[in-house]
């Protein structure tokens, strides 16, 4: 009747969960784990730690050797595996939507097979489809090769939502895309989350992906739990070592400074458009207590400068546009360009560089905060190493 | 009778005065391959699918039916008298020996090649091992099978010209008939229509072919449905 019996309610929870593979290999260790219901649950851990075999687990594509695994308080091991995956929902990295569907067809595998009525299944998939931003009479009869990378995944998202299930699991989706679409599929899935009150169980191996969507993150490693917690809990008080080198690994500490500029950029606090005159964006800054603001054509993206407070005081006396008050020639050109290059510019004076593509495209900026924070993270993990041998 | 008549003028004569008969041929020609066909993929596209999930045998079995294929057709024809005597059951039991191999093999090969991946989303989803082989492994495979039942098919409607070596029927008779009476003519509409009829069902099954081809049934679908034609 309440929730004080672990495993009675709903989400997922492992008990003493060991999965041997035949070949002898023991890819999860006496697992215990509670994600409760309505969660987003990353799991997170180095290749080969068990987080693939913890996932299929859940829906029986294996079988744990010893344990008991239950779902929204059901001991699965008692449900039969076809009608149990019909209702949990299963993306995978590959994505694998089926070639020979249609984008309708592929989302409506699962209703299909729980025999809903053609209309309810039709009215559904359009339902769906308007939900990710695709235009239903648009997409319906699309093949998946006739989409992009991001718009396949969203479709796997949208498969596996179709029948409504009160769990999804994922595994790497976001893996495959590039940075940009990764993170607005990111978003729109702590979006759907929000609304929908799925039970989210995450696999991802990148630490930032985990701390940007999920409201609580395990950490595995060899088939056990090393740390669970918020991301706040794990970013913050990492248990041990392998925390925090794990957090820490993935990006800042492993960059050199040939690395890109690229990989360090950010988006601007704020932008100021060519024809705005200087007096409203002096203002602006002001307000957000900024020194300079970099100025684009919001049409076509281009950088066409970036305006300093000094120079832009005298142009809003004069009553001129912000395009008086601006300063071209720090720059670094994205490809180019290398950590050390935006390190010694940002040596040189303390403001952000914008960073320029292919026709001065603006593509973002570079703060000596950024330039800070590789740099304290290269220190640390430095001096781990150093602990370690 | 020792004019010199040129042979497309016999040949039309002949063609004229037996064209009932080459018809007929040509009926029995098609109803044989067609027995022979039919009973190789209902026989060749359930082994090659057991085969996928019994890996072991697959070797054997699709050595077996190598060494039928490896058999010369006429030689096979021979030996079969001794199991069904003179006529077209053995013609078609020697045909369908014959055909086994691209049927098995490209059943075999097609449903392995089809990327685990799918298999395992479709698993996921909750589809029966029956409902993963009808709606993922056999669709997927569809292109590798059907090429596997063109070779089949063009070989048999070739090899069925040898029944009537053995008494069978066919437009072999044709072929065989004037071979012994050394007039060209009857071979030519013998052998002209077994040709046609070879080219033909080759056309047909790649025109089937196309037909299920996804992305032509996806324009289908969406033209039945009147949706906005826009591929951009
Ligand atoms: N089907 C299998 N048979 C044998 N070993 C496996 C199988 N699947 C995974 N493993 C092993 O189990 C361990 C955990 O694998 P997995 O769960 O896929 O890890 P992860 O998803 O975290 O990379 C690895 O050592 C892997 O090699
Ligand atoms: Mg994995």
């Amino acid at each position: 009747m309440n929730g004080d019996l672990p495993g009675t309610q709903g989400g997922v929870v492992f008990k003493e969960v060991t999965k041997t593979y035949p070949d002898g290999t023991n890819a999860v260790d006496r697992l215990d784990l509670e994600i409760r219901s309505g969660g987003l649950v990353s799991l997170i851990g180095p290749s080969g730690c068990g987080k693939t075999t913890t996932l299929k687990m859940i829906n029986r594509l294996e079988d744990p050797t010893s344990g008991r695994i239950t779902v929204e308080g059901e001991d699965i091991l008692r449900c039969d595996p076809v009608e149990l995956r019909r209702r949990i929902g299963y993306v995978v990295q590959e994505i694998a939507l089926f070639p020979h569907m249609t984008v309708s067809e592929n989302i409506a595998v699962v209703p299909s097979l729980l025999g809903w009525p053609a209309k309810k299944i039709r009215s559904r998939v359009d339902e769906l489809l308007a939900m990710a931003g695709l235009p239903p009479e648009k997409y319906r009869f699309r093949l998946p090769d006739q989409l992009s990378g991001g718009q396949k995944q969203r479709i796997g998202v949208l498969r596996a939502l179709a029948s409504d299930p009160k769990v999804i699991l994922m595994d790497e989706p976001f893996g495959a895309l590039d940075p940009i679409s990764r993170e607005v599929l990111q978003n729109e899935l702590v979006s759907l989350q929000k609304n929908l009150k799925k039970t989210i169980v995450f696999v991802t191996h990148d630490m930032g992906e985990a701390i940007r969507i999920s409201d609580r993150i395990v950490i595995l490693r060899k088939g056990r739990v090393e740390q669970e917690g918020s991301a706040e809990d794990i970013q913050y008080s990492p248990k041990n070592d392998f925390v925090r080198s794990f957090i820490g690994e993935d990006r800042l500490s492993r960059m050199s400074p040939d690395d890109p500029a690229e990989s360090i950029v950010e988006e601007p606090w704020g932008t100021a458009a060519p024809w705005e005159g200087a007096a409203g964006v002096l203002e602006r800054m002001e307000e957000n207590d900024r020194e300079f603001i970099q100025v684009v054509d919001p049409k076509s993206g281009q950088w066409l400068g970036m305006a300093l407070l000094g120079r832009l005081r005298r142009a809003a006396s004069a009553g001129e546009t912000v395009m008086k008050g601006i300063y071209r020639e720090r720059k670094l050109y994205a490809g180019n360009a290398t950590l050390r290059d935006a390190a010694e510019m940002l040596a040189d004076r303390d403001i952000s560089i914008p960073v320029v593509g292919e026709d001065e495209r603006f593509v973002g900026v570079i703060t000596s905060g950024a330039l800070a924070r590789l740099a304290v993270e290269r220190l640390r993990s430095g001096r781990e190493e150093g602990k370690q041998s | 009778m020792m004019e010199q008549r040129p042979l497309w003028d016999l040949f039309i004569t002949y063609v004229g005065r037996n064209y009932m008969r080459i018809l007929n041929l040509t009926g029995e020609h098609i109803m044989i391959s067609l027995i022979a066909v039919g009973i190789t993929v209902m026989v060749c596209v359930p082994l090659g699918i057991y085969l996928t999930r019994n890996e072991k045998a697959a070797p054997y079995v699709i050595g077996l039916a190598n060494v039928f294929q490896t058999i010369p057709s006429l030689a096979l024809l021979g030996f079969l008298i001794f199991v069904f005597g003179i006529g077209n059951d053995n013609a078609v039991c020697a045909l369908f020996l014959y055909a086994m191999l691209p049927v098995i093999q490209n059943t075999y090969t097609g449903i392995r090649s089809v990327p685990r991946s799918y298999v395992q989303a479709a698993r996921g989803m909750g589809m029966t091992d029956f409902q993963i082989l009808l709606k993922v492994q056999l669709p997927l495979a569809r292109p590798v099978l059907v090429a596997g039942i063109r070779v089949a098919m063009v070989w048999t409607i070739g090899t069925a010209t040898l029944a009537s070596a053995i008494g069978g029927g066919g437009l072999g008779r044709l072929i065989f008939s004037g071979l012994s009476s050394i007039r060209n003519e009857i071979i030519l509409a013998g052998a002209i229509p077994a040709t046609l009829l070879a080219l033909f069902a080759d056309w047909i099954l790649k025109r089937a072919q196309d037909y299920f081809n996804p992305s032509a049934r996806a324009v289908r679908l969406a033209a039945r449905h009147g949706a906005a034609d826009d591929t951009d």
